[in-house]
């Protein structure tokens, strides 16, 4: 392409495309009009044809992809400056969800409900019975929101596993959260049944459950590589690693990564995570590097359901959203009420604000 | 209107929608500590029962954790049912607090958002003061993962029908990320691969060099790698699809052919100075411009010295000799009329391009001139093309492309062709790289090792090498090259503990301290010289003084007792016990080298066990 066909090119192009293109390449490119845009651009790639070539290749043919939004531009301008009121033709979704929740939910509706359900036998969800039993065949990722009984999980997989007299390790991100479930499992195994191990000190290191943090269980697996068997890996019946969302730690996440490619191939994993985006991506990974496939159990419904508020400075309580529960993937469905307060909160405080 | 509701208020509507127990996410341990202190002037007492209940359960835990018992806050959170959880408290205090929360014997408890995942107990509501938190001195929005742990520990399974995030407004909240995290997808987790030097050496000591790129073939993020690599594949292949039209014609790689040609061709184009383009009659005059010729500009006139092209533009251009005795660099087109007359000129290569003494009868010439002169008549040529260098027409001669059937699909084609081919490069090369990146890293590193003695040329361990792999913490280059440079020798406890908490402790949270011993200030000076030397292949730790000073007063004292050292620093409580666990870790692994650092090894287990007492005997 030559500098006259990439100019002609260039003009073709809408200004948005245009300023998209100068970003990075030319400072200040929102005060120039088309044609001196076109102008700079030409000027500042003077070195660099070919990058600002590709890069206008691919704005182009992503704005192909894109579902016809030169058709929204084109009535968007024709219907010009004062606009009718019913933008229903262009944007058809976000009247439907106003005529669908046609009126907000009132603080009374939102606080309704409050309270301690009635004492039941405790029955696990479908996805706690789902994991324990593809625990038996694979490993198993679970990816659920906190609160959900992650724990419980956890607690079922160790019982079998001692029953088959096999040791568990249960891996937490941190010391603080290690006494915690050490504490907890005592109670649930009893005292003799549950030790722990920290750098310098190891309480009944001989217990079938061992609770640890995920360095520790690295170093021990570094250790057995390099020769010193120090516990008894052979008998590693399961491996539990709670929060492992910390794989994408900055500092720490590599443990867990070398964690899990030495981990002992007879072992079962289970891994216990928050909620994250590509759980999939761990399932599939741990999939190829071990011997036995992984499962993923994903489940996103919270077992307690939750509300959004919004509470003004001067005691004043509102729903957050017009619905109830939370409006998943609609951030825009704000509470009338909360959206008036906020803005005049704003408004109030705005010229102070500074961090 | 208040810049954000009072915590008393808070607590005091929460209480009255039933909305309680609640955790307060606030932005610093201050705000909760301040949040705590409002509280003492308040009037609120909570029922006897509840009272008692609190009283009880923090009876449990003191048997556990006796620390706990003469803890300041007792008094206040026993009679509002109110308590702060953050990482200044003590991890007992902390455990006791979440014990009162399991048990629902308090209404409400401040917490920080930065140690949100280490808050493990759940409550009928959230309350969200913040869209930001403060990451290594910046602060950064809160992702929806985060806000959604956040929001998470709303509802209590088996004792809530529903759970509740409320948020209310501060100083520090951007609703609209608060409303997008709670309504949002989680965000997808990206590995966090680093290669570390005791990676490098626990994993060549249990496999050879030539399995390790297997290996680290393993890790998620090549896992993640070969995932971008897989989009790039399927674009190289679309790519390829894309150059299929331009096969081989009638040479096989005509593209090249054809650039080199068109190279070749744009060569007869004006490169060479004299084929610029100028004006004609500035061209034509430039024959006469020669040094010692009287010239007229436009005001006034001057005499030539010098006549040479410009360096970017190869514009050409004249050094002239003003009136008054200025020397002036300008471009030849300033010239308006070439006079018959010429001065001699002796030349120089230098500034001011002729003997002084020529420069000084040149001015006076110049002076001395009289006001008319007869102006040289100049013939212009109308442009007349410049002869093509012979050497290219030879070169050119050497294409067939002039005259080659599928030259004009050839002239078509090309810049879309070399485009894609381009690019095609471009893809297999980022490929390649994402495929190799792990193991250059890798390689890096054996590098270094080697270069320090801890591999031999062959990637195996050395001696050293095979004590070295059992220090696996941060910066452990560092301690390694202190151990080898005999740093240690026969070091006392005291002043060990302290190094390793210099080294492990990685707060810039600022306070006042004890001073160290004059030993421990030498030390560290040495110690700071070795981590600064260090600097390219591992980077320093804070090497703080005064909490080595602190480390090393609670070691050598044995009589010193936790409050006692807690009245010496302002530091807060839970963050020296965390520099203590820490460096307890720290000499810990240094206990390890039993076998060939004996008397290092059994001074740090003095340490430690000089370390482990009163508080910090509680906790495994």
């Amino acid at each position: 392409m030559n500098t006259h066909e990439l100019e002609q090119l260039l003009m073709q192009q809408p200004v948005s495309l245009l300023h998209r293109l100068a970003r990075g390449r030319i400072s200040r490119h929102f005060r120039s009009g088309k044609r001196k845009l076109v102008d700079l651009l030409l000027q500042a790639s003077a070195e660099n044809r070919p990058g600002l070539e590709s890069d206008l290749q691919t704005l182009i043919e992503e704005r192909a992809h894109r579902p016809q939004p030169a058709h929204i531009e084109k009535t968007r301008s024709a219907q010009a400056r004062p606009r009718p009121a019913p933008t229903a033709a262009s944007r058809p979704h976000k009247t439907d969800d106003h005529s669908h929740h046609e009126p907000p939910v009132s603080l009374h509706e939102w606080l309704s409900g409050i309270g301690v359900p009635p004492p039941q036998p405790f029955i696990p969800d479908a996805w706690q019975v789902d994991a324990l039993a593809k625990l038996a065949e694979t490993d198993v990722v679970v990816s659920v929101p906190t609160g959900s009984g992650k724990t419980y999980v956890a607690i079922e997989a160790t019982k079998r596993a001692i029953q088959e007299n096999r040791t568990v390790i249960y891996t937490s991100p941190l010391k603080a959260l290690s006494n915690t479930k050490f504490t907890e499992f005592s109670r649930v195994f009893g005292p003799g049944q549950v030790g722990i191990l920290t750098g310098d000190r190891r309480e009944h290191s001989q217990a079938p459950l061992l609770i640890m943090t995920t360095e520790i269980l690295r170093n021990l697996l570094y250790d057995a590589a390099g020769g010193e068997i120090d516990v008894r890996l052979d008998t590693l019946g399961l491996v539990i690693m709670d929060e492992s969302q910390y794989l994408a730690d900055p500092e720490r996440g590599v443990v867990w990564e070398e964690t899990l490619i030495f981990c002992p191939s007879q072992a079962r994993l289970l891994l216990l995570s928050a909620s994250i985006g590509n759980p999939q991506d761990i399932a599939d990974w741990l999939t190829a590097i071990r011997p036995t496939p992984c499962s993923l159990i994903r489940h996103t419904k919270r077992s307690v359901p939750l509300r959004a508020g919004y509470l003004h400075p001067n005691e004043k309580l509102t729903p957050l959203f017009r619905t109830a529960g939370i409006p998943y993937g609609q951030p825009h469905l704000l509470h009338p009420e909360a959206k008036r307060l906020f803005m005049e909160y704003e408004e109030e405080t705005g010229p102070s604000r500074s961090r | 209107m208040p810049p954000s509701i009072h915590p008393v208020d808070l607590v005091a509507t929460l209480r009255q929608r039933n909305l309680t127990p609640a955790i307060i996410f606030l932005t610093s341990r201050r705000a909760c500590d301040e949040a705590m202190q409002s509280f003492e002037r308040s009037q609120v007492t909570l029922p006897k029962a509840q009272q008692e209940q609190i009283a009880r359960v923090l009876a449990q835990v003191t048997e556990q954790f006796p620390s706990i018992a003469e803890h300041p806050l007792i008094e206040t959170v026993q009679r509002i049912g109110v308590a702060a959880h953050h990482a200044g408290h003590l991890p007992s205090w902390k455990i006791a607090v979440e014990e009162l929360m399991r048990t629902g014997s308090l209404d409400a408890v401040f917490a920080t958002t930065t140690l949100a995942a280490g808050v493990d107990f759940p409550a009928r509501t959230v309350v969200v003061t913040q869209s930001s938190i403060r990451k290594a001195r910046d602060f950064t929005d809160l992702t929806a993962s985060e806000i959604q742990q956040l929001a998470g520990r709303a509802g209590r399974r088996g004792k809530d029908l529903v759970g509740f995030a409320v948020i209310t407004p501060s100083p520090y909240i951007d609703l609209t990320v608060l409303t997008k995290g709670l309504t949002g997808q989680p965000e997808a987790i990206h590995s966090q691969f680093v290669i570390s030097y005791p990676m490098v050496l626990n994993l060549l000591k249990a496999h050879p060099r030539e399995q390790i790129q297997s290996i680290l073939a393993k890790s998620f993020a090549q896992f993640q790698l070969n995932q971008r690599t897989a989009v790039l594949e399927t674009k190289l292949d679309s790519l390829r699809a894309e150059m299929e039209p331009f096969g081989p014609r009638v040479c096989s790689d005509w593209i090249t052919q054809w650039q080199v040609f068109e190279q070749a061709r744009k060569r007869k184009k004006p490169r060479s100075p004299f084929a610029r383009q100028e004006s004609p009659d500035v061209a034509a005059r430039l024959h006469f411009l020669t040094p010692g010729r009287v010239v007229g500009v436009t005001r006034g006139r001057g005499i030539i010295l010098r006549q040479y092209r410009s360096k970017g533009q190869h514009a050409p251009m004249v050094t002239l000799l003003r009136e008054g005795g200025s020397l002036n660099e300008c471009p030849a087109s300033i010239v308006t009329q070439v006079f018959d007359r010429t001065f001699d000129c002796e030349e120089t290569s230098v500034y001011p391009w002729c003997t002084p003494q020529t420069l000084e009868q040149l001015t006076h010439h110049l002076t001395d001139l009289p006001p008319r002169l007869p102006i040289l008549p100049i013939l212009t040529h109308q442009h007349e093309e410049a002869p093509i260098d012979s050497s290219i027409i030879q070169t050119l001669g050497d294409f067939a492309c002039p005259t080659c059937p599928s030259r004009q699909a050839c002239q078509r084609d090309f810049p879309r062709a070399s485009r894609v081919r381009q690019e095609i490069q471009r893809h297999i090369k980022s490929i390649q790289a994402l495929q190799t990146s792990l193991w250059h890293r890798f390689q890096e590193r054996i590098d270094v090792l080697e270069r320090f003695g801890y591999l031999n040329a062959n990637a195996q361990l050395t001696a050293d090498g095979e004590w070295a792999r059992l220090i696996r913490i941060d910066h452990s280059l560092l301690i390694t090259e202190l151990i080898r440079a005999e740093a240690f020798g026969a070091i006392d406890p005291p002043l060990l503990a302290a190094v390793m908490a210099s080294i492990a402790h990685d707060d810039d949270r600022p306070g006042s301290f004890p001073r160290g011993s004059a030993g421990l200030v030498t030390l560290l000076f040495q110690v700071r010289k070795l981590a600064e030397s260090l600097t390219p292949h591992e980077a320093p730790p804070m090497l703080r003084a005064d909490v080595a000073a602190l480390t090393e007063r609670w070691v050598s004292d044995q009589t010193l007792t936790w409050i006692g050292l807690a009245r010496l620093t302002t530091m807060a409580e839970g963050d020296m016990f965390r520099l203590f666990a820490r460096t307890i870790e720290f000499l810990s692994q240094l206990k390890t080298l039993k076998a060939t650092h004996p008397s290092l090894a059994e001074s740090a287990d003095h340490a430690i066990a000089a370390m482990r007492r009163g508080v910090l005997e509680e906790l495994p």
